[in-house]
C-alpha cells in the first residue's frame, strides 16, 4: 500500500469513527464515595465500533470504570450515559447489551456445569423472568461457541477445560447475550503467553466479524498497543484517550507510572507488575 | 414386615418423608453450589426457636417458625451484600443467639412438654393429616417457584456477579433462594427436626456433585438421592423401631461415601482437557 492510500484509508477511519454513534458518555462523571474518589471527573466518549484499550497502574480505578460502564454503580458527580440510558438511578436496562467478561481465576474442575449449560445462561438476562430458552436460543449458544473455535465442546464439563478453552467459553457467554458492546476486565489474567496472545488476537477477530464495540481492561500494554483504536490511561482522573502512539509517549506515561515504568532501546514500554512485587 | 405397610400412619410417613427428602434435596442443589451451607444450619435453629416460643405463649408453633426464620435469613443477607462483615460470622451470632433463646423459651415453660423435642430430633411416623396437608402446600409453593425461576437461580449460583451483570436481577433471586431455604427447613422441621434438616438439604447435592458434570444431571440425581435415603431411611427406622431422623441421615451419609469413593470426578483426576 502506498504512502497516499495509508494516509487516505486513516483519514476515512477517522471520518468512519466521526459518523459512528456515541454509545458510551462520561460527562465530568466521578465514582466512589465522597473523599475517597475511585474516579474523579471523568469526560469520555465512546462510539460505536470502536476497539478502546483501558490501561492504568493498579488501584487507578480500571475496574471502578467497568462496574460504571455496567450500571452496578452509579456516578456521585457527573453523567454517564450509555445507549440512551441516564444511569444516576441505576436501574439500568442496557446490562443484557454489554457482553462481560468479569476478571476471575479458573472455575474449580470439580463445579457441574457443561460448557454449553454455561454459554446458555448467557441468553438469560435477555430473556429475562418467567421465559424459558427455547431451540432458538440454543442456537444462538451453539453459533457463539463456534465463533471461539469451542463447538463440539458443548457438552465437556467446564472445569476440564484449560485456562484459555475456559476463557474462551466465558467469552462465547458474553457473545450469546448479542450484544453491541463486549467489556472485558483482565481477560488474560492467569493465561501463559502464548494462549494471552490467542485471546487477544480472538478479541479483535470478534471485534472486526461482529462489528462490536470492545472496551478491553488489561496492565499489559504492549499485548493490546498495535490492536487497539486508542487508549484510555486512567489514574483516578483520565490521562489520556487517543491513539496509542499519542498516548505512550515516556512524559504522560512517566506521570502516571512514576518509577515503574521502563523503556527499552527498542522502544517497548514496559511498565511492571505490581502484582509480581507485593 | 409387609404388614407394617397396612398402616395409615405408615402411608403419612412415607409420603412426608418422600416430600421433605425432595423439597429438601432440591433446594440443597443450590445452597450447596452458592455456599450457603452454614446459612442452612443457622436458620433450621432459628426456626426451632420459634417453635418453642409457640409452645410457650400458646401460637401457631409453624408460623413463629416461619417468621423466625425468614428473620434469620434476610438479616444474613442483607449483612452480606452490604459486606459489613464475613458470612460466617454473622450466621455463626445468628445461629447461638437463636439457639439461645430456644434453650431460654424451653427454660420459661411451666411444663416439660415433649411435643416441642419432637421438632428438635423429628418423628416422621407421628405425623397426623393436619401436618401432611401443610407440608405439602409449602412443598408445592417452593417446587414451583424453583421451577419458575430455574434459570436465573442456576445463574447466580453459579456466579452472581456475572449474572446481574448481563441484566439478570441477582439480588432479588438471592433473597429468594434465602426465603426458599428458610420455608424448606420449616417444612422438614417435623419430619426429621431441626438438628438433622441441615443434612437433608446437604448431602444429596453433595452426594449427586460427586456424579455428574451437568446442572441439570446434578439436580435429577439430588432429588432421586434425596426421595430414596428418606423412604429408605423411614422403612428401615419402621422395621426395627429406631428414631427416624437419624435413620434417614444415616442412610444418606452411607450413600455419600459411596459416591465419594466410586466418583467418576475421582478416577479422571490425572486426564485433563488438553489445552489449544
Amino acid at each position: 500500500m502506498s504512502v497516499s492510500a495509508r494516509i487516505a484509508g486513516r483519514i476515512a477511519d477517522a471520518v468512519l469513527i466521526d459518523r459512528q454513534e456515541p454509545i458510551i458518555r462520561f460527562e465530568h462523571a466521578s465514582f466512589g464515595f465522597p473523599g475517597v474518589m475511585a474516579l474523579q471527573d471523568i469526560s469520555l466518549t465512546i462510539h460505536d465500533g470502536e476497539f478502546v484499550g483501558v490501561i492504568g497502574p493498579n488501584g487507578s480505578g480500571k475496574t471502578t470504570l467497568c462496574r460504571a460502564v455496567l450500571g452496578l454503580m452509579a456516578p456521585i458527580e457527573g453523567h454517564l450515559h450509555i445507549f440512551d440510558c441516564a444511569c444516576e438511578a441505576l436501574r439500568c436496562h442496557h446490562r443484557a447489551k454489554i457482553g462481560y467478561l468479569p476478571q476471575k481465576g479458573v472455575v474449580d474442575r470439580n463445579f457441574p456445569v457443561t460448557v454449553l449449560e454455561t454459554v446458555m445462561m448467557g441468553r438469560y438476562g435477555a430473556l429475562g423472568l418467567f421465559r424459558r430458552p427455547d431451540a432458538k436460543d440454543r442456537k444462538i449458544a451453539i453459533d457463539a461457541l463456534a465463533h471461539v473455535s469451542m463447538d463440539g465442546h458443548q457438552d465437556t464439563a467446564l472445569g476440564h477445560l484449560s485456562g484459555g478453552q475456559q476463557q474462551r467459553v466465558f467469552i462465547a457467554r458474553a457473545l450469546a447475550q448479542q450484544p453491541k458492546v463486549l467489556l472485558l476486565d483482565e481477560p488474560t489474567t492467569g493465561l501463559d503467553i502464548t494462549t494471552q496472545h490467542n485471546v487477544i488476537e480472538l478479541v479483535q477477530q470478534l471485534h472486526e466479524e461482529l462489528k462490536l464495540t470492545v472496551l478491553l481492561i488489561t496492565h499489559d500494554i504492549n499485548m493490546i498497543r498495535s490492536r487497539v483504536d486508542r487508549l484510555v490511561l486512567l489514574k483516578t482522573k483520565l490521562y489520556a484517550a487517543a491513539p496509542p502512539a499519542e498516548v505512550l509517549k515516556p512524559e504522560i506515561l512517566r506521570e502516571v507510572y512514576g518509577k515503574d515504568l521502563v523503556i527499552t532501546e527498542k522502544d517497548l514500554v514496559i511498565v511492571e507488575d505490581y502484582h509480581h512485587h507485593h | 414386615m409387609l404388614d407394617l405397610f397396612t398402616y395409615d400412619f405408615m402411608h403419612r410417613s412415607l409420603l412426608a418423608a418422600a416430600m421433605v427428602g425432595g423439597l429438601c434435596s432440591v433446594i440443597g442443589v443450590f445452597v450447596v453450589l452458592r455456599g450457603l451451607a452454614f446459612v442452612g444450619a443457622g436458620t433450621s435453629h432459628a426456626a426451632f426457636a420459634g417453635v418453642a416460643l409457640g409452645y410457650l405463649i400458646g401460637w401457631p408453633p409453624l408460623f413463629l417458625a416461619i417468621v423466625f426464620g425468614l428473620a434469620t435469613v434476610w438479616t444474613t443477607g442483607w449483612v452480606e451484600e452490604r459486606g459489613r462483615m464475613k458470612l460466617d460470622v454473622s450466621i455463626g451470632i445468628l445461629y447461638t443467639t437463636t439457639m439461645a433463646l430456644a434453650i431460654l423459651f424451653i427454660g420459661l415453660m411451666k411444663n416439660y412438654n415433649p411435643e416441642v423435642y419432637g421438632y428438635l430430633f423429628g418423628s416422621v411416623l407421628s405425623v397426623t393429616d393436619d401436618e401432611l396437608l401443610v407440608i405439602g402446600g409449602l412443598a408445592i409453593l417452593v417446587l414451583g417457584l424453583i421451577l419458575l425461576f430455574s434459570k436465573e437461580l442456576y445463574f447466580i449460583a453459579f456466579d452472581q456477579e456475572m449474572a446481574e451483570a448481563s441484566g439478570v436481577p441477582a439480588r432479588l433471586m438471592f433473597f429468594l433462594l434465602l426465603t426458599l431455604v428458610a420455608l424448606t427447613v420449616v417444612v422438614s422441621l417435623k419430619t426429621v427436626g431441626a438438628i438433622l434438616v441441615f443434612a437433608m438439604i446437604l448431602i444429596p447435592a453433595s452426594t449427586a456433585y460427586q456424579l455428574t458434570h451437568s446442572l441439570k444431571t446434578l439436580t435429577l440425581y439430588s432429588m432421586a438421592i434425596g426421595v430414596t435415603t428418606s423412604v429408605g431411611g423411614v422403612i428401615i427406622s419402621a422395621m426395627w423401631d429406631l428414631p427416624s431422623g437419624p435413620a434417614i441421615v444415616l442412610l444418606a451419609t452411607a450413600l455419600f461415601f459411596c459416591a465419594v469413593f466410586l466418583s467418576p470426578k475421582r478416577m479422571n483426576r490425572s486426564s485433563p482437557a488438553h489445552s489449544h
